[in-house]
């Protein structure tokens, strides 16, 4: 029965039959590229997959998502187990510039441990940390609402992924756009033009289903345009090592990464734009 | 491929009763879990190896974290087989009125629900029978007999016993949304040490939890001593598949669906990685069996359900 389970066509997408005992031997797959590590953990969280359970994964984890919003974790299982190759083309676009690859060498994260919002708050108005810590306030957020990485099989990628995420809230200041349902969609159209994550691509195509006509109509005339074109000119976000440039002024940031200031200003947490 | 055709001994029909003729042989690679280890000894946690005292904390930790989404995830993973296999539990276990019973690792109160539900059927059944065969009241039986069909559970009683205080409350609030207010009592306790006294219940269950004891020689004990003399033990568990292609899709199943179905439905792989690798280190039908008999039990018999996916114990204390 094994034999047959191996021979055909779909065995590849199955783990190893394991022969005789039904052992206690980690039930992980051999990792892609041939490499098999003892425990198969690479990084603390980790949790090995085989591709079949990656597919069901990505799947459950879009429908979960669209059907309930507020499970982000589905977003970023999502992320995890569809991408793979983005990841990897991300990587090497952050090796081949210089800050890049600092930061994949450094692998620096952005936690409320690492991160000292009071001293970001006493920065000169106008520049970069200080408007990272008002984004922070006026909208209530912290930076560690983000979920660890667990099913990515690559220790670097894996990395990149996390900073991926961690870098998000700063695009939001980057870009001036808040954290309510436009906002996002709006940061993930930059995005996924930036990184070209399959999960950036569906979030960017699906999240305005849920949106209002009318917000609709100023997210497709205006902003949608102004984060494809954005997203093109702009150097790779990922690249850029923010934890040295809290004092640098923002409008000095914005046009060293070739982005243009947002067409609607958002004034506080009102969901109305100020057209 | 040996060890394949070996199992391939094992009766391939669902039931296996202890008067057949098996092989004897115990399951290649696994131990049975020795009663007699030293205090600070190590025991299994899934496919892992943790000390004794740790496992009751980690299993503990399991089910605190599943305790609310517990119930849509056995609908889920067991496509809602599981509500077939509690039933056929009661139906086997087929009490009357009067009957007290304990249900320990009863959490979220299924057992406890089906037999409630159980004994009032029947004593409507038995109402319904005696209105019939009386055609002629007086006003005054009729009048009598409304008063006496006041308490439609009789002296019947369920303790639904856990250890842990989550799934107590997830119960407790079913049996509020259900309406069941009489004839239930909620206790935690450990299955290792229960909280009653010797020779107190008529029927002790415990469906889908032993395999969670840290000792279930212990447990087996326990159940032992406060069943009361012509008491019944009942265990409804998952056990070993017979069949080798049905063990194959099992197996493929609980380790390629089961986690995901966790990690998305209830945002926990970890847990239901524990749940399919604690199934696969529990000892099959016959071990189990002799187990029971090793604690005292009597007429230990065993029935497999869903080709052996789960498998209900039944023994006597007599």
């Amino acid at each position: 029965m094994a034999t047959l389970l191996r021979q055909s066509r779909l065995s590849g997408l199955l783990p190893r039959p394991q022969f005789g005992a039904r052992s206690p031997a980690s039930n992980s797959a051999a990792l892609p590229g041939g490499r098999s590590t003892g425990l198969g953990l690479l990084y603390p969280g980790h949790i090995p997959t085989s591709p079949l359970q990656k597919a069901l994964l990505a799947a459950g984890a879009a429908c979960m998502a669209l059907y309930d919003p507020y499970r982000h974790d589905m977003v970023a299982v999502l992320g995890e187990t569809t991408g793979h190759q983005a990841l990897q083309a991300l990587r090497d676009r952050m090796r081949r510039d210089p800050e890049g690859a600092q930061i994949l060498q450094e692998r620096p994260r952005i936690q409320l441990s690492t991160l000292d919002l009071s001293k970001l708050q006493t920065l000169p108005e106008g520049s970069f940390g200080w408007e990272y810590a008002r984004f922070l306030d006026v909208n209530r957020v912290s930076p560690d609402t983000r979920a660890p990485t667990r099913f990515v099989d690559d220790e670097e990628l894996a990395y990149v992924i996390q900073r991926y995420r961690e870098v998000h809230d700063l695009l939001h200041t980057l870009l001036g756009m808040p954290t309510n349902m436009l906002g996002e969609v709006v940061v993930k159209w930059f995005e996924a033009i930036q990184t070209g994550l399959p999960m950036c691509v569906l979030g960017a195509a699906f999240g305005p289903i849920r949106l209002s006509a009318k917000k609709l109509k100023v997210l497709i005339s205006e902003l949608i345009p102004w984060a494809i074109q954005n997203g093109r000119n702009s150097r790779c976000v990922l690249s850029l090592y923010y934890e040295q440039r809290w004092e640098q002024p923002i409008g000095a940031l914005r046009e060293e990464l070739g982005i243009t200031a947002p067409p609607i200003v958002w004034t506080g947490r009102t969901q109305s734009p100020k057209l | 491929m040996a060890a394949r055709r070996s199992r391939a001994l094992w009766p391939l029909s669902g039931r296996g009763c202890s008067w057949a003729l098996l092989s004897l042989r115990p399951p290649w690679g696994w131990t049975r879990p020795m009663s007699t280890e030293k205090p600070g000894a190590d025991t299994h946690f899934g496919f892992e190896t943790v000390s004794e005292e740790e496992k009751g904390d980690k299993v503990y930790q399991v089910f605190e974290s599943v305790a609310k989404k517990y119930d849509v995830m056995n609908d889920s993973m067991s496509l809602g087989i599981h509500r077939i296999w509690k039933d056929l539990l009661l139906r086997k276990m087929h009490p009357f009125s009067g009957t007290k019973l304990l249900d320990v690792a009863g959490g979220t109160g299924d057992i406890a629900f089906r037999f409630l539900n159980y004994i009032k059927a029947q004593n409507q059944r038995q109402q319904q029978r005696e209105l019939k065969s009386h055609q002629n009241l007086s006003w005054e039986e009729i009048a009598k007999w409304y008063q006496n069909s006041r308490s439609p559970l009789g002296e019947s009683h369920v303790v639904v016993c856990d250890i842990n205080k989550e799934m107590l409350n997830v119960g407790k609030k079913k049996a509020q949304t259900l309406g069941h207010k009489r004839g239930l009592a909620w206790v935690v306790g450990d299955a290792e040490e229960l909280p009653f006294d010797d020779d107190k219940f008529d029927v002790y269950t415990i469906a889908f939890g032993i395999r969670n004891v840290t000792h279930i020689d212990r447990a087996l004990q326990e159940a032992y001593r406060v069943l009361k003399p012509g008491g019944r033990f009942l265990c409804l568990e998952f056990s070993q598949v017979s069949n080798p292609i049905i063990s194959r899709l099992y197996d493929l199943y609980s380790f390629q669906v089961i986690p995901v179905m966790g990690e998305v439905i209830a945002g926990d792989w970890k847990s239901y990685q524990y749940l399919v690798e604690s199934i696969r280190r529990f000892p099959p039908q016959e071990e189990f069996k002799e187990m029971i008999e090793d604690a005292g039990f009597q007429k230990v018999t065993y029935e497999s359900l869903t080709s052996g996916i789960v498998a209900i114990h039944s023994g006597f204390k007599l």
